[in-house]
């Protein structure tokens, strides 16, 4: 019971967090953004490997926001082709000039902040803090910005009876995901609360409008 | 304490409703680049799993935005420019917000295949 108790009182503090403020959008309306180009992420965090891996999170959740995302690695080639493989430089590049290069509305910046596991005696904490910054290919303007952090420790849900075995099977997970820690899951769940929730996330795109659902199994609503 | 179980519903729906249906046939391509990005040597596993992805998406006409286009960089980067311009078009045709990318794109691979057919025509003679 006490978990559940933990567990509700999480998600109302995770929730009211993230609903307390409401984001101003009306720039965001007014530049009839249709497609967003998503440059080569900065890296602020200690693993080196971690802008391409988030790199390779981010498009689903822009696109299924109904905007026109270009090809993420297509974009940090052709980039890098032009002498901006840094990823720092095409951050300090004029967000014009960006748009002008790939005929795009607007650029979304990703600097990674955190991304690291920390061995906690019998627990490893996996940390994701993310800064997202949209701005406007014609002004220049920041349109939008949101901050994640998202944290996960392994929880060991057996409870066998005996403490003892209980904390051995806890340091063996900590253990297992220090060596290995997934980050892929967190960021994924950072993208789709920064883009996705109401009153906080990017207003719907072009693409929104019509749900285009046509799925490969038969519809089976009449369309008369 | 059904008040509380009746709040962890509402609350799991709505976080479930947000993730029912997806707007594209995305078909892991965030998995697929992951893989690619982690293990750079195997990039045949990339140019498969994206052509999987088109064609499944070609089915139900969902082919998510920007997967042609990298689809196409693939064979640009093999050196088969012809193909790549195939993939180039296929984004350009179905997305007007790529167009003026891809005709860059298109040029480019235009320019190459011309520096490439130079390059075999001038060493023919010599064979």
């Amino acid at each position: 019971m006490q978990v559940l108790k933990k567990f509700i009182i999480l998600l109302s503090i995770m929730m009211t967090a993230s609903c307390a403020v409401q984001k101003d959008y009306s720039k965001f309306r007014a530049a009839n953004l249709r497609s967003i180009l998503i440059v080569p992420v900065v890296n602020r965090s200690v693993d080196v490997t971690a802008p391409e891996y988030f790199l390779s999170t981010i498009s689903i959740p822009v696109a299924e926001q109904g905007y026109y995302v270009f090809p993420v690695n297509l974009v940090k080639r052709v980039l890098e082709d032009d002498g901006l493989s840094d990823a720092d430089l095409v951050h300090s590049a004029p967000t014009s000039k960006l748009c002008d290069l790939f005929g795009a509305d607007a650029v979304l910046y990703v600097s990674i902040e955190r991304w690291d596991a920390q061995y906690m005696i019998v627990t490893t904490q996996v940390t994701v803090d993310l800064i997202y910054t949209i701005k406007d290919g014609k002004t220049g303007d920041t349109l939008w910005e949101d901050h994640q952090t998202m944290v996960y420790s392994p929880q060991s849900n057996q409870n066998s009876g005996s403490p003892m075995a209980t904390l051995i099977v806890m340091a063996v997970q900590a253990a297992i995901t220090k060596a290995d820690p997934n980050y892929l899951p967190l960021a994924q769940q950072a993208n789709a609360k920064a883009f996705t929730y109401p009153g906080h996330g990017i207003p719907p795109g072009p693409y929104a409008t019509p749900i285009a659902t046509p799925n490969t199994t038969p519809n089976t609503t009449p369309t008369q | 304490m059904n008040k509380v179980y009746i709040f962890l519903i509402v609350i799991i729906t709505i976080f479930l409703s947000g993730c029912v249906t997806k707007r594209y046939a995305w078909n892991n391509y965030d998995d697929t680049l992951y893989q690619y990005y982690k293990n750079p040597n195997e990039a045949e596993v990339f140019i498969e799993k994206l052509d999987a992805i088109i064609k499944n998406g070609e089915v139900s006409g969902t082919v998510p935005p920007g997967i042609y286009a990298e689809y196409g960089y693939t064979f640009y980067e093999r050196g088969q420019y012809s193909d790549a311009i195939i993939y180039f078009q296929k984004e350009y045709d179905k997305w007007p917000e790529s167009r003026s990318f891809m005709i860059k794109m298109i040029s480019n691979a235009k320019n190459q295949n011309k520096i490439k057919d130079q390059k075999t025509s001038d060493t023919i003679p010599t064979q």
